[in-house]
Protein backbone atom coordinates (compact mmCIF):
# COMPACT_ATOMS: atom_id res chain seq x y z
CA UNK A 1 0.00 0.00 0.00
CA UNK A 2 2.78 2.42 0.92
CA UNK A 3 4.52 1.57 -2.35
CA UNK A 4 1.34 2.54 -4.20
CA UNK A 5 1.18 5.90 -2.44
CA UNK A 6 4.88 6.45 -3.08
CA UNK A 7 4.35 5.75 -6.80
CA UNK A 8 1.35 8.12 -6.98
CA UNK A 9 3.25 10.86 -5.11
CA UNK A 10 6.23 10.41 -7.40
CA UNK A 11 3.94 10.64 -10.44
CA UNK A 12 2.35 13.87 -9.13
CA UNK A 13 5.78 15.37 -8.43
CA UNK A 14 6.95 14.46 -11.94
CA UNK A 15 3.76 15.96 -13.41
CA UNK A 16 4.32 19.20 -11.50
CA UNK A 17 7.99 19.43 -12.49
CA UNK A 18 7.54 18.69 -16.19
CA UNK A 19 3.97 19.75 -17.05
CA UNK A 20 4.77 20.57 -20.68
CA UNK A 21 5.28 16.88 -21.49
CA UNK A 22 1.96 15.96 -19.99
CA UNK A 23 -0.41 18.42 -21.66
CA UNK A 24 -3.43 16.54 -22.86
CA UNK A 25 -4.76 19.15 -25.27
CA UNK A 26 -2.63 19.50 -28.41
CA UNK A 27 -4.12 22.95 -29.13
CA UNK A 28 -2.91 24.35 -25.79
CA UNK A 29 0.77 23.68 -26.53
CA UNK A 30 1.11 26.65 -28.85
CA UNK A 31 -0.67 29.39 -26.94
CA UNK A 32 0.87 32.18 -29.00
CA UNK A 33 -0.76 30.85 -32.13
CA UNK A 34 -3.92 32.91 -32.97
CA UNK A 35 -5.91 29.80 -33.92
CA UNK A 36 -5.17 28.24 -30.52
CA UNK A 37 -6.13 31.49 -28.81
CA UNK A 38 -9.38 31.49 -30.76
CA UNK A 39 -10.17 27.92 -29.75
CA UNK A 40 -9.29 28.58 -26.09
CA UNK A 41 -11.40 31.73 -25.98
CA UNK A 42 -14.33 29.93 -27.59
CA UNK A 43 -14.04 26.90 -25.30
CA UNK A 44 -13.99 29.10 -22.19
CA UNK A 45 -17.00 31.06 -23.45
CA UNK A 46 -19.04 27.96 -24.23
CA UNK A 47 -18.03 26.34 -20.93
CA UNK A 48 -19.38 29.34 -19.04
CA UNK A 49 -22.71 29.48 -20.86
CA UNK A 50 -24.48 26.42 -19.32
CA UNK A 51 -23.65 27.78 -15.86
CA UNK A 52 -25.02 31.19 -16.83
CA UNK A 53 -28.22 29.64 -18.25
CA UNK A 54 -28.83 27.45 -15.20
CA UNK A 55 -28.09 30.37 -12.87
CA UNK A 56 -30.60 32.62 -14.63
CA UNK A 57 -33.35 29.96 -14.81
CA UNK A 58 -32.69 28.76 -11.23
CA UNK A 59 -32.50 32.34 -9.97
CA UNK A 60 -35.81 33.24 -11.63
CA UNK A 61 -37.57 30.18 -10.18
CA UNK A 62 -36.07 30.89 -6.74
CA UNK A 63 -37.08 34.57 -6.89
CA UNK A 64 -40.67 33.73 -7.86
CA UNK A 65 -41.04 31.15 -5.06
CA UNK A 66 -39.49 33.44 -2.44
CA UNK A 67 -41.76 36.30 -3.47
CA UNK A 68 -44.80 34.00 -3.31
CA UNK A 69 -43.83 32.85 0.20
CA UNK A 70 -43.52 36.45 1.36
CA UNK A 71 -46.99 37.44 0.10
CA UNK A 72 -49.71 36.71 2.67
CA UNK A 73 -52.24 34.10 1.53
CA UNK A 74 -55.87 35.24 1.61
CA UNK B 1 -61.70 26.87 4.13
CA UNK B 2 -58.24 25.45 4.62
CA UNK B 3 -58.91 22.98 1.84
CA UNK B 4 -60.10 25.81 -0.37
CA UNK B 5 -56.87 27.76 0.25
CA UNK B 6 -54.85 24.65 -0.46
CA UNK B 7 -56.61 24.23 -3.82
CA UNK B 8 -56.05 27.91 -4.69
CA UNK B 9 -52.32 27.64 -4.03
CA UNK B 10 -52.16 24.54 -6.22
CA UNK B 11 -54.07 26.24 -9.02
CA UNK B 12 -51.75 29.24 -9.12
CA UNK B 13 -48.11 28.23 -8.71
CA UNK B 14 -45.59 31.05 -8.03
CA UNK B 15 -44.09 30.54 -11.46
CA UNK B 16 -46.65 29.70 -14.14
CA UNK B 17 -46.08 26.74 -16.44
CA UNK B 18 -46.06 29.07 -19.45
CA UNK B 19 -43.30 31.22 -17.94
CA UNK B 20 -41.27 28.17 -16.97
CA UNK B 21 -41.67 26.78 -20.49
CA UNK B 22 -40.53 30.02 -22.11
CA UNK B 23 -37.54 30.14 -19.75
CA UNK B 24 -36.52 26.62 -20.78
CA UNK B 25 -36.99 27.55 -24.45
CA UNK B 26 -34.83 30.63 -24.00
CA UNK B 27 -32.20 28.51 -22.23
CA UNK B 28 -32.05 26.29 -25.32
CA UNK B 29 -31.95 29.34 -27.60
CA UNK B 30 -29.09 30.79 -25.55
CA UNK B 31 -27.13 27.58 -25.99
CA UNK B 32 -27.77 27.66 -29.75
CA UNK B 33 -26.46 31.21 -30.03
CA UNK B 34 -23.56 30.38 -27.70
CA UNK B 35 -22.46 27.68 -30.14
CA UNK B 36 -22.67 30.11 -33.06
CA UNK B 37 -20.86 32.88 -31.15
CA UNK B 38 -18.24 30.31 -30.09
CA UNK B 39 -17.68 29.42 -33.76
CA UNK B 40 -17.44 33.12 -34.61
CA UNK B 41 -14.85 33.66 -31.85
CA UNK B 42 -12.69 30.85 -33.22
CA UNK B 43 -12.56 32.57 -36.61
CA UNK B 44 -12.39 36.13 -35.29
CA UNK B 45 -9.67 35.60 -32.68
CA UNK B 46 -7.94 33.03 -34.90
CA UNK B 47 -7.46 35.53 -37.73
CA UNK B 48 -4.98 38.33 -37.24
CA UNK B 49 -6.58 40.38 -40.04
CA UNK B 50 -10.37 40.67 -39.96
CA UNK B 51 -12.04 40.64 -42.44
CA UNK B 52 -9.71 38.07 -44.02
CA UNK B 53 -7.51 39.32 -46.91
CA UNK B 54 -9.92 37.82 -49.47
CA UNK B 55 -12.70 40.16 -48.24
CA UNK B 56 -10.76 43.35 -47.56
CA UNK B 57 -12.84 45.50 -49.94
CA UNK B 58 -16.13 44.53 -48.32
CA UNK B 59 -17.23 46.66 -45.38
CA UNK B 60 -20.24 45.87 -43.24
CA UNK B 61 -22.79 48.74 -43.02
CA UNK B 62 -22.08 49.78 -39.42
CA UNK B 63 -24.04 53.06 -39.33
CA UNK B 64 -27.24 51.74 -40.92
CA UNK B 65 -27.11 48.69 -38.68
CA UNK B 66 -26.53 50.98 -35.70
CA UNK B 67 -29.76 52.83 -36.56
CA UNK B 68 -31.44 49.45 -37.02
CA UNK B 69 -30.19 48.45 -33.56
CA UNK B 70 -31.82 51.57 -32.12
CA UNK B 71 -35.11 50.62 -33.83
CA UNK B 72 -35.01 47.16 -32.29
CA UNK B 73 -34.21 48.58 -28.84
CA UNK B 74 -37.19 50.95 -29.17
CA UNK B 75 -39.35 47.95 -30.08
CA UNK B 76 -38.25 46.37 -26.78
CA UNK B 77 -39.57 49.45 -24.98
CA UNK B 78 -42.88 49.40 -26.88
CA UNK B 79 -43.32 45.69 -26.10
CA UNK B 80 -42.74 46.43 -22.44
CA UNK B 81 -45.37 49.17 -22.61
CA UNK B 82 -47.82 46.67 -24.16
CA UNK B 83 -47.16 44.32 -21.25
CA UNK B 84 -47.76 47.12 -18.74
CA UNK B 85 -50.93 48.22 -20.55
CA UNK B 86 -52.63 44.82 -20.20
CA UNK B 87 -51.71 44.70 -16.51
CA UNK B 88 -53.71 47.91 -16.14
CA UNK B 89 -56.60 46.48 -18.22
CA UNK B 90 -55.95 49.02 -21.02
CA UNK B 91 -56.73 46.79 -24.00
CA UNK B 92 -56.73 49.59 -26.58
CA UNK B 93 -53.25 50.68 -25.52
CA UNK B 94 -52.14 47.04 -25.63
CA UNK B 95 -53.27 46.79 -29.27
CA UNK B 96 -51.50 50.03 -30.23
CA UNK B 97 -48.23 49.10 -28.54
CA UNK B 98 -48.31 45.60 -30.07
CA UNK B 99 -48.93 47.09 -33.52
CA UNK B 100 -46.00 49.51 -33.11
CA UNK B 101 -43.77 46.67 -31.90
CA UNK B 102 -44.68 44.46 -34.85
CA UNK B 103 -44.12 47.28 -37.36
CA UNK B 104 -40.73 48.11 -35.80
CA UNK B 105 -39.78 44.42 -36.04
CA UNK B 106 -40.77 44.34 -39.71
CA UNK B 107 -38.80 47.55 -40.31
CA UNK B 108 -35.74 45.97 -38.70
CA UNK B 109 -36.08 42.92 -40.95
CA UNK B 110 -36.63 45.08 -44.04
CA UNK B 111 -33.52 47.20 -43.42
CA UNK B 112 -31.46 44.10 -42.70
CA UNK B 113 -32.76 42.44 -45.86
CA UNK B 114 -31.78 45.45 -47.99
CA UNK B 115 -28.30 45.40 -46.36
CA UNK B 116 -27.93 41.74 -47.26
CA UNK B 117 -28.86 42.40 -50.89
CA UNK B 118 -26.14 45.08 -51.09
CA UNK B 119 -23.58 42.80 -49.44
CA UNK B 120 -24.38 39.94 -51.82
CA UNK B 121 -23.93 42.34 -54.77
CA UNK B 122 -20.52 43.28 -53.37
CA UNK B 123 -19.53 39.61 -53.32
CA UNK B 124 -20.12 38.61 -49.71
CA UNK B 125 -22.04 35.36 -49.98
CA UNK B 126 -22.47 32.24 -47.89
CA UNK B 127 -20.00 30.42 -50.12
CA UNK B 128 -17.45 33.23 -50.39
CA UNK B 129 -15.50 32.02 -47.36
CA UNK B 130 -15.46 31.76 -43.59
CA UNK B 131 -16.25 35.48 -43.20
CA UNK B 132 -19.41 35.34 -45.30
CA UNK B 133 -20.43 31.97 -43.91
CA UNK B 134 -20.27 32.90 -40.24
CA UNK B 135 -21.80 36.33 -40.91
CA UNK B 136 -24.88 34.99 -42.68
CA UNK B 137 -25.35 32.04 -40.30
CA UNK B 138 -25.08 34.14 -37.13
CA UNK B 139 -27.01 37.21 -38.29
CA UNK B 140 -29.44 35.08 -40.32
CA UNK B 141 -30.23 32.92 -37.30
CA UNK B 142 -31.09 36.04 -35.34
CA UNK B 143 -33.18 37.36 -38.24
CA UNK B 144 -35.19 34.11 -38.26
CA UNK B 145 -35.81 34.61 -34.55
CA UNK B 146 -36.95 38.19 -35.11
CA UNK B 147 -39.27 36.97 -37.88
CA UNK B 148 -40.79 34.32 -35.61
CA UNK B 149 -41.14 36.93 -32.84
CA UNK B 150 -42.91 39.30 -35.26
CA UNK B 151 -45.34 36.52 -36.28
CA UNK B 152 -45.93 35.85 -32.58
CA UNK B 153 -46.57 39.56 -31.88
CA UNK B 154 -49.13 39.80 -34.69
CA UNK B 155 -50.79 36.59 -33.46
CA UNK B 156 -51.04 38.11 -29.97
CA UNK B 157 -52.36 41.33 -31.56
CA UNK B 158 -55.08 39.30 -33.28
CA UNK B 159 -55.98 37.70 -29.98
CA UNK B 160 -56.05 41.13 -28.31
CA UNK B 161 -58.43 42.43 -30.99
CA UNK B 162 -60.62 39.38 -30.35
CA UNK B 163 -60.72 40.39 -26.67
CA UNK B 164 -58.89 37.35 -25.34
CA UNK B 165 -56.80 39.22 -22.75
CA UNK B 166 -57.58 40.92 -19.46
CA UNK B 167 -55.63 42.11 -16.41
CA UNK B 168 -56.12 38.66 -14.86
CA UNK B 169 -55.53 36.57 -17.98
CA UNK B 170 -52.63 37.67 -20.21
CA UNK B 171 -50.32 34.66 -20.52
CA UNK B 172 -50.02 35.14 -24.30
CA UNK B 173 -48.78 38.71 -23.89
CA UNK B 174 -46.50 37.68 -21.04
CA UNK B 175 -44.66 34.90 -22.90
CA UNK B 176 -44.48 36.95 -26.10
CA UNK B 177 -42.92 39.86 -24.17
CA UNK B 178 -40.28 37.61 -22.60
CA UNK B 179 -39.37 36.17 -26.02
CA UNK B 180 -39.28 39.60 -27.64
CA UNK B 181 -37.04 41.01 -24.91
CA UNK B 182 -34.68 38.06 -25.39
CA UNK B 183 -34.47 38.68 -29.15
CA UNK B 184 -33.93 42.42 -28.59
CA UNK B 185 -31.31 41.92 -25.85
CA UNK B 186 -29.36 39.46 -28.00
CA UNK B 187 -28.98 41.81 -30.95
CA UNK B 188 -26.60 44.45 -29.42
CA UNK B 189 -24.22 41.62 -28.44
CA UNK B 190 -24.22 40.30 -32.01
CA UNK B 191 -23.91 43.82 -33.43
CA UNK B 192 -20.84 44.61 -31.33
CA UNK B 193 -19.26 41.22 -32.05
CA UNK B 194 -19.88 41.02 -35.79
CA UNK B 195 -20.01 44.65 -36.92
CA UNK B 196 -17.75 46.55 -34.52
CA UNK B 197 -14.89 44.18 -33.64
Amino acid sequence: MSRFFFAVTLLIVVMLIVPTYLEACPACKTLDDPISKGFNFSILFMMAMPFAVFTVIGGTVFWHYRRANREPMD
Amino acid sequence: METQNHIDVRERPPLSNARLAILVLLGAETMLFSGLIGAFLVFRVGNVTWPPPSHIGIELPRIVTGINTALLLISGYTMFQAWRAIQKEKVKQLRNWLLITGVLGLLFLGIQGSEWVQLIRKGLTLQSGVYGGIFYVLIGCHAVHVLSAVIWVFTVLGMAIAGRFSAEQYTGVDTCTIYWVFVVALWPILYVLVYLT
